[in-house]
């Protein structure tokens, strides 16, 4: 019926960058637009997940190995030096340097996140109320 | 705290007993995971699943009792003691083969004399860095929920304090 | 509850038509010959159809106009260190010893093919994750390739990363430690 390789093939082979545009957007959407600052933070995690896992679904290699399987980064057989060590030969394995650069990425995240939190508590305790405007007004009030 | 109807928490016994058979479970599994060698883990991944350990128990017990299985001295000593294992064997290499190698190459150290450098680079990989390294993401995450969740005490005696302003908070 | 504001809506729509425009050059999903996964085309080609080129690439020299322009265009030029030629499936397999501070060996660099339009030959240039699975088990020996890569091989961006989860722990402490004694 309708013939889905119009466009050269990019609205169905690279399926992992429009789910991935469209966290991004939603996340971006909920940074900028809301006025609580838990959602901005909220909108920010969104925003994050969704680059690392467009950059991790980059090192993907399922079409080179029909019938096998593409398996993690891990060598399949025991240690050289243990008694008996055999390494299998022609196993299709997927890329390992985007897993080594999103784990960095996550755990930057997660520093970001806490250290936002922490900031939000502090802004409680000093002007009562966590809504963008209400602070802007105070601010406004007393005169800065 | 005047005004408020009802307790804060109430007791739950199905909800303790489980937590109470599970924690130390919890914190094998973040030690097999935290020495990523033979299957998938790494460091940060193991540091995590302990710091999940300690949530799940100060959820569960109360903040008090959390505090006291995890004291601020030792929580303060385990913060740093990762990142000094870490660069302390990157600062070893350069003085163990006094000064032939670069910082953080594991392969010049006089264990690869008896052993081969490959096995030596797996022996520091797996044993001192990824412990190291989920040392110090454990002790952190544990000390940022703490710090979250922990509310301000009031001070109830006036005559103490004559000379501060700021007295109850 | 808010309006919903018109201006953010106009930036997203914006950007997403700007995510739009740039998705052709996106490779496809589990291609294993993307040039993050395995080589990438350098748009240098000879003509495939010379004499002795096939004669003299599995003698193990490399034509003195491929090496010029390949240099011209910035690359590291076989003729200039020592460098062999194997043959394997689909091209030709170069192996350049670049300029290291000790013990240069030569290592993969440069993957020739043929193509059949035109019958030229295309120079492509081997990415790092290549080098990476196949020396892997007998420099580090450890099976996991990600946490041998994490540790060994980018061992300065783990020590770096340490120091930032260190960093934030000690900020939210000294942000939040005022209020009371824990």
């Amino acid at each position: 019926m309708i013939d889905w390789s119009f466009g050269g093939g990019i609205f169905i082979a690279k399926y992992n960058y429009w789910i991935s545009i469209l966290l991004m957007l939603i996340g971006f959407y909920a940074m900028i637009a809301k006025g609580n600052l838990l959602k901005k933070v909220i909108g920010l995690n969104i925003f994050q997940t969704a680059i690392i896992l467009f950059f991790v679904s980059l090192g993907d290699a399922t079409l080179g190995s029909w019938g096998k399987g593409v398996t993690e980064p891990i060598v399949k057989g025991t240690l050289p030096w243990a008694a008996g060590g055999i390494v299998e030969h022609g196993v299709v394995y997927a890329n390992p340097l985007p897993h080594v650069l999103m784990l960095t990425a996550i755990v930057v995240g997660a520093a970001t996140t806490a250290v936002a939190l922490a900031l939000i508590i502090r802004m409680y305790e000093e002007y009562g109320t966590i809504e963008e405007d209400e602070i802007i007004e105070k601010e406004r009030e007393l005169g800065v | 705290m005047n005004g408020k109807k009802g307790k804060i928490w109430e007791e739950n016994v199905i909800i303790e007993t489980i937590t109470r058979l599970m924690v130390p479970f919890i914190q094998i599994y973040a030690l097999y995971v935290m020495v990523g060698t033979e299957g998938a883990g790494g460091g940060f991944q193991g540091g995590v699943v302990f710091a999940a350990s300690i949530v799940l128990f100060t959820v569960t017990f109360g903040i008090s009792k959390g505090r006291k299985r995890l004291p601020e001295s030792w929580n303060a000593a385990l913060n740093s003691l990762g990142l000094y294992l870490y660069a302390g064997v990157g600062l070893l290499c350069i003085v163990l083969s006094l000064g032939a190698a670069q910082y953080l190459n594991y392969a010049a150290l006089p264990l690869s004399q008896i052993m081969s450098p490959a096995h030596t680079r797996a022996l520091m990989i797996s044993d001192v860095v990824e412990v190291g390294i989920g040392l110090t993401v454990m002790s952190i995450f544990a000390s940022i929920f703490f710090d979250l969740a922990w509310k301000g005490e009031e001070k109830k005696n006036k005559d103490k304090n004559k000379g501060d302003k700021e007295v109850q908070e | 509850m808010k309006p919903i504001s018109a201006m953010a809506l106009l930036f997203v729509v914006f950007l997403g038509a700007l995510f739009i425009y740039v998705s052709e050059d996106i490779p496809d999903f589990g291609d294993p010959y993307s040039p993050a996964n395995r080589y990438v085309n350098l748009h240098i080609s000879i003509d495939a159809g010379a004499d002795g080129l096939e004669d003299s690439l599995r003698a193990g020299v490399i034509p003195e106009e491929l090496s010029s322009r390949i240099k011209a265009r910035g690359f590291p030029s076989p003729s200039e260190t020592e460098y062999s030629v194997e043959e394997v499936e689909g091209g030709w397999d170069v192996l350049i010893a670049k300029e290291e501070l000790l013990y240069p060996e030569p290592e993969k660099y440069y993957f020739l093919k043929e193509e059949e339009e035109g019958n030229k030959l295309v120079v492509y240039r081997y990415s790092i994750p290549v080098r990476w699975e196949e020396k892997c088990e007998e420099e580090i020996g450890v099976p996991n390739m990600v946490t041998a890569g994490l540790a060994d091989y980018r061992g300065y961006d783990t020590l770096g990363e340490t120091t930032v989860i260190f960093t934030a722990g000690i900020a939210v402490i000294l942000l939040l430690r005022r209020r009371g004694k824990l």
